[in-house]
């Protein structure tokens, strides 16, 4: 349960406290999933992965239905471990790996592979979105909200 | 972390800056500044507290920019 109040058990309740700001962020949230050309798939192991980081249960319950993971590419995400994926989510995984905590150690080397994979466009999504995603994170745990996948749009991927 | 930018600015004849960067993707760019028009021009908290808060952030993620 929230410490905010008994009723704010959701983070679709939580953003409702506050009418101006909810439709801004769900606006910039979507913008996060379609400008820069980044498949839906490589977004959501990053995000997926940045929650377990986080041990996040309120984000990692979220699931996009648009991408099927299986149990195998689930566990891995949750462990940190790359062996599943493609070099293009590696990559992506890669950055994802260090923004929660180690933003500081991120390495040339890794955006330019990011780079190599993404584009410069791409490439901007993703950062952002990763820096979005560890946000979410922080704050859903800070909250307290409960970790109950919403209807679809209103708590995860658009 | 590197001393040089990472990413080119997208805005030709414009150094590397966090706009100049996010313009790659426009829509995110439009939604980013948007939404953090909003955090800074609505809402009950004090904006000398928003700006305390956003300094204190940006010392402990050692964040010069």
């Amino acid at each position: 349960m929230s410490w905010i109040t008994a009723q704010d058990t959701s983070w679709s309740s939580l953003l409702a406290r506050h009418p101006a700001l909810a439709p801004g962020y769900q606006a910039f949230y979507r913008s996060l999933w379609r400008d820069g050309g980044l498949d839906r798939r490589v977004l959501e192991c990053c995000r997926l992965r940045i929650a377990a980081i986080h041990d996040c249960d309120a984000e990692w319950r979220v699931r996009d239905p648009a991408v099927i993971l299986s149990s195998a590419e689930q566990a891995a995400l949750r462990h940190g471990e790359c062996g599943p994926f493609p070099p293009a989510q590696r990559a992506a995984l890669q950055l994802a790996e260090r923004m929660p905590f180690d933003h500081h150690g991120m390495e040339d080397a890794e955006v330019t592979a990011a780079r190599e994979h993404f584009g410069a466009a791409g490439t901007v999504q993703l950062l952002l979105a990763l820096a979005f995603f560890d946000a979410t994170c922080r704050m859903k745990l800070v909250s307290g909200v409960a970790p109950i996948p919403a209807p679809s749009g209103s708590n995860g991927p658009p | 972390m590197s001393t040089r930018p990472r990413l080119p600015s997208a805005v030709p004849g414009e150094p590397e800056s966090l706009g100049s960067v996010l313009a790659h993707t426009p829509e995110v760019l439009a939604g980013f500044f948007e939404l953090y028009g909003t955090f800074w021009q609505l809402g009950a908290v004090d904006p000398a507290l928003k700006e305390m808060t956003r300094l204190r952030n940006a010392r402990i993620t050692d964040c010069g920019y």
